[in-house]
């Protein structure tokens, strides 16, 4: 049993993350469109605000978070990744969000120490 | 990883179980036949070079019979946890266990790796930022020359970039680093975009690197964390 409890509390668990990311774009960006003179400062507090709630988990691990914001213009956008690393320990996360005016990817990689 | 099918029946699990619970005063070592099974997982970590601890839910115990299907649940579940790297062949088979709980091969041997008292990487065995950059540019500028931008084939070109990135730094990754890499692949178009990333690491032993390509039809961005496995 206890086993168990700090085996979950040691895991990198998608759904609490993927929340954590959600949250912190719905407050930073919400329904505003792209702006040129925001964006710098919106990519830096959706990262700050996701490491912080993130570190406030106490969980033992390092954490990457990487955003990329982009307007609305019809052009396309790919994004993958490739890791080396511990598949039992290690996780990671993309939440891909959008509102009317720009499309947001914000991607969590956990590894653990 | 949980939505994979329970690889040993029920009935599988309870003739097992049955099988290891009547021994109340049993020692340590005759309990390590659970461990077994952890023991190939944690040779596949070995190179990491550290004790494994996570399978070791089931090593070591004692077992009362009381707690037996608990630990059956616990089996199936961490068998889950290891996905792809365990095969089950030995089981369907019954190349390891008979039902009547004998091994009919001798038991796996549990490998315990020693502390190598190591707290951070060796003098000069650290994440290259430089140099990992010169690779990922090198690459980058070779691999998309000339390409145009095409939706069908853009999403396999940038999973693709991203393996061939993993393969080449792995080459030159000193030892106990774990490495993330990320390849952004955009259309060039009049759109404003922004990637940034941030991360919670070691200054001391870890770090980044990245590399842009642009030409008249697509954008690329590169990016690649080195991280150093305590």
């Amino acid at each position: 049993m206890d086993d168990d409890q700090s085996a979950e509390e040691t895991a990198f668990v998608v759904d609490e993350v993927s929340s954590i990311v959600k949250e912190s774009l719905e407050a930073v960006i919400g329904r505003n469109p792209y702006e040129q003179k925001r964006v710098n400062q919106w990519v830096s507090s959706v990262v700050e605000q996701c490491l912080g709630q993130l570190s406030k988990l106490s969980k033992p691990f390092k954490y990457i978070v990487t955003c990329i914001i982009m307007q609305k213009n019809g052009a396309g956008l790919q994004s993958a990744s490739s890791c080396f690393w511990d598949n039992t320990t290690d996780g990671s996360c993309t939440v891909r969000w959008e509102n009317k005016h720009l499309y947001c990817i914000v991607s969590v990689f956990g590894l653990a120490i | 990883m949980a939505s994979q099918p329970l690889p040993l029946s029920q009935e599988t699990l309870a003739q097992f179980n049955r099988s290891m619970a009547p021994e109340p005063g049993a020692s340590g070592p005759p309990r390590r036949r659970l461990g077994s099974i952890s023991t190939r997982r944690s040779s596949k970590d070995q190179s990491k070079d550290q004790p494994h601890h996570r399978p070791l839910s089931l090593r070591g115990k004692t077992v009362p019979s009381s707690e037996s299907s608990f630990l059956s649940t616990k089996i199936s579940n961490s068998h889950i946890s290891m996905g792809r790297r365990f095969s089950f062949a030995g089981w369907h088979q019954g190349g390891r266990v008979s039902f009547s709980g004998l091994y009919l091969q001798q038991p796996i041997q549990e490998v315990y790796v020693e502390n190598t008292y190591r707290m951070g990487p060796e003098p000069g065995c650290h994440f290259s930022a430089s140099r990992t950059r010169q690779i990922l540019q090198a690459t980058l500028d070779s691999y998309l020359e000339g390409v145009c931008y095409s939706p069908d084939s853009c999403s396999q070109l940038c999973q693709i970039l991203a393996d061939l990135f993993l393969s080449k730094l792995k080459d030159v990754n000193p030892p106990r680093y774990k490495l993330v890499c990320q390849v952004v692949v955009g259309q060039s178009g009049k759109q404003g975009i922004r990637v940034a990333s941030r991360s919670l690491m070691n200054p001391n032993t870890d770090n980044y690197t990245s590399a842009v390509f642009q030409n008249h039809s697509l954008f690329a961005v590169a990016l690649v964390h080195g991280m150093y496995f305590e």
